[in-house]
């Protein structure tokens, strides 16, 4: 009897790992629809309009429905994150750091060797280098940004203390940052490099770069632990496929992406050390 | 004479009526027109203000709601919950649950929409817009307004222009009235014054009163009746002097006629008597003369011619005295001398039938009737032989006890009457028997022969005999 038992069982999962790639589109369907979290680096709409995309995409291959959402700030979107708000997670790396404390799960990344923050003046400022920044007004997003992170790191490198020798105006988005010196309103504005190519061709002919960060490595898509193993790597499969088929491709230019590839939390590591410091 | 005119053929009370009754069917128009622009307008305006709030609320909510703020998105509608109108305001998620709500949002039992205010028949105005970003949708926005302070407007609006259609309708009615009694007192005054001089009234005057076109017909209407008035007295004067002229001509006329009767009686007496003796003195003569002659064969020729030339003399004053006054009309009367006159006519138109009767008693007629009536059927029968080429001739004379009758047929060309009866023979007929106090009347017309008819009144004889 329990030689027999065994045996279907065998045969069971036989069946069940022949049939696994067939299963696997279906494998994230649920009652009700996934939430994919996008940290709010641009604002809502324009999140909107650039993802919107991607969500379809996967919506389309996943055969569920997929809501785009994010949050008014960086540290509500956190804090969100810590309530494991989100299924499908696309966070600054630093925030990955924290989100995968509370179970998210690294299935790819931008395949982009990574991304630094710049610092950029007016083009006809007479800024022409960090010293002279000193007693000025810089544009950077809040406190806990990448984009600030990198720069106070920077700053700190370069022998200037960013909360002493200059005054940091915290501004909601890294299109905030950007215009407010654009606007004459700041003299300066750091902002991470991919929005700042993002911004339009107008704005960027007027301004000038004096500094760019080291690199940080670029955006992590998590999951939350909340999803089964094969919904998450159906997720990761479709995003890594994503540049082998010409939809895939598609979707990728609408957000300035080359592709995702395969993402390790060795590559993160380094984002958990700048933390601590 | 003027005669009231009835009160509904009045033309103060068609006026009156006519005006108030424009007045009413135009002031409902204008009113119903008033309330259906005033009803349109307010709930044209309450679906505007409603759509364009609750689309601008979902305009701003898309970010909000893809950032899941509600907090913020809450703080931001609690400035805009406080439109008088709004009675309640809900934000729903894409799962269509209400994530803010102002006011008294049903939110188990989900208000039917509303496309227009006139559709809502619960008295709120229920209307939703997507919430959508990019368009994505994000949610939804529910929105209830009320309708009673839009029907409260309405209805003030609706009495008011009552009111004053009610008030203008009074006041029109009571102008009208004053207007148009005034006017057509006015105008009454004139009627009354056209029917006095219709009566032959000239002195009648109407008071002008003012100069408006009423004032002026009446003192036209015055000058007029003054021209009138003038101009009758004149006609009737010149129409005085006609009738005495006219008078007086057939008096002349008359006595003419009178005059030559009885000239040609004395005339054919004296020819009688006096022609008359000397022809017989000469042909007694020149028959002794003859008879004396003995075979004097010249003096023989001689006497005979001159008992010929005697002879024709006198059958030549014979007829000239026959002419001039039959004897057989003083010897043996009207009816001989007719009878005498008709053949002697007959005989000398053999082609002609002339057929004379007569009835009733007629030899008491007086000399003036008797000799008129035998110059006009004289006159008549001359007019027949010399242009009716009639065949058929019929002398009718008929004593009716009051009056004469005298009809002369015949069936000749006739005439066209109104070219050829002012002929001389038959203006005198005319006047021997207008003379006569009677009436006499020609019916013909061309190819139809002729018809006279005389009437003569029977009381002239006696007053011929006067004379």
């Amino acid at each position: 009897m329990l030689a027999r038992t065994s045996f279907i069982s065998c045969l069971l999962c036989a069946v069940l790992a022949v049939a696994s790639p067939v299963y696997g589109q279906g494998s994230c369907q649920t009652f009700k629809p996934m939430t994919f979290g996008i940290l709010p680096f641009i604002s809502a709409e324009q999140l909107v309009v650039k993802f919107t995309p991607l969500v379809h995409y996967l919506s389309e291959h996943l055969n569920t429905p997929i809501r785009i959402e994010t949050a008014p700030n960086f540290m509500t979107f956190a804090q969100r994150t810590q309530q494991q708000r989100y299924d499908i997670l696309f966070t600054a790396p630093h925030f990955y750091a924290k989100a995968n404390q509370v179970g998210y799960q690294l299935i790819a990344r931008v395949d982009s060797p990574g991304m630094s923050a710049v610092i950029v003046v007016p083009r006809k400022s007479h800024i022409d280098t960090l010293d002279d920044l000193k007693g000025k007004r810089l544009a950077s997003l809040h406190k806990e940004s990448l984009a600030s992170i990198l720069l106070r790191k920077h700053l700190r490198e370069h022998g200037i203390d960013p909360d002493k020798d200059l005054s940091i105006i915290s501004t909601p988005t890294h299109d905030a940052s950007l215009l407010s010196s654009y606007h004459g309103i700041t003299d300066a504005s750091a902002l991470m490099q991919p929005p700042y190519e993002a911004a339009s061709e107008q704005v960027r002919q007027n301004m000038r770069v004096i500094a760019t960060t080291e690199r940080a490595p670029h955006i992590p898509i998590s999951v939350s632990a909340r999803l089964s193993s094969q919904c998450s790597q159906e997720i990761s499969r479709l995003l890594l496929a994503m540049g082998n088929t010409d939809e895939g491709r598609s979707v990728l230019k609408n957000n300035r992406f080359s592709g995702f590839r395969k993402a390790s939390e060795e590559d993160y590591k380094k984002i958990k050390a700048l933390l601590v410091q | 004479m003027s005669h009231p005119v009835p009160l509904l053929q009045s033309l103060r009370c068609r006026l009156i009526v006519s005006v108030v009754a424009i007045e009413i069917i135009m002031l409902s128009i204008l009113v119903w027109n008033n309330i259906s622009i005033i009803q349109s307008t307010h709930t044209d305006r309450l679906r505007d203000t409603a759509n364009s709030m609750v689309q601008q609320i979902a305009n701003t909510a898309g970010n909000y709601m893809v950032a899941v703020d509600y907090a913020t998105l809450e703080d931001y509608l609690k400035n805009v919950v406080n439109y008088k109108e709004l009675l309640y305001l809900a934000v729903l998620d894409r799962d269509d649950k209400a994530v803010i709500s102002f006011g008294d949002f049903p939110d188990r039992a989900r208000p039917a929409i509303d496309s227009h205010p006139a559709q809502a028949d619960d008295g709120v105005f229920d209307i939703a817009e997507d919430i959508k970003v990019a368009g994505q949708p994000m949610g939804k926005v529910l929105a209830g307004f009320s309708l009673s302070l839009m029907e409260d407007a309405i209805k003030k609006s609706r009495v008011r222009g009552t009111s004053i259609a009610a008030i203008e309708i009074i006041l029109t009615v009571i102008v009208t009235v004053i207007i148009g009694l005034g006017l057509t007192r006015r105008l009454g005054m004139l009627s009354h014054a056209a029917a006095q001089v219709e009566s032959g009234d000239y002195s009648v005057s109407v008071p002008t009163e003012s100069n408006d076109e009423v004032g002026k017909t009446a003192a036209a209407f015055n000058r007029m009746v003054t021209e009138v008035s003038s101009r009758t007295k004149q006609l009737e004067k010149e129409e005085s002097r006609s009738r005495e002229l006219l008078r007086e001509n057939r008096q002349l006329i008359h006595t003419s006629l009178e005059i030559q009767e009885e000239e040609r009686k004395h005339l054919a007496r004296e020819l009688h008597d006096e022609l008359g003796q000397c022809l017989t003195a000469i042909q007694a003569d020149a028959e002794l003369i003859r008879d004396v002659s003995g075979d004097n064969k010249a003096i023989q020729t001689s006497a005979s011619a001159i008992m010929d030339v005697s002879s024709r003399v006198y059958d030549v004053v014979h007829s000239m005295m026959h002419r001039l006054r039959p004897s057989i009309l003083d010897n043996l009367g009207l009816i001989e001398a007719l009878k005498d006159e008709i053949e002697a006519w007959k005989s000398r138109h053999q082609n002609t039938r002339c057929e004379f009767i007569y009835r009733g008693d007629l030899s008491s007629l007086g000399e003036r009737s008797n000799i008129s009536l035998y110059r006009i059927v004289q006159e008549c029968l001359t007019n027949i032989s010399k242009y009716a080429e009639a065949s058929s001739v019929l002398i009718e004379l008929e004593n009716k006890g009051d009056e004469l009758l005298l009809n002369i047929k015949d069936n000749g060309r006739g005439f066209d009457s109104a070219l050829s009866a002012k002929g001389l023979g038959l203006i005198g007929m005319r006047e021997r028997v207008s003379s006569l106090g009677g009436s006499m009347d020609i019916k013909t017309s061309e190819g139809d022969g002729v018809y006279i008819r005389i009437r003569l009144p029977m009381n002239n004889g006696s007053d011929n005999e006067q004379r």
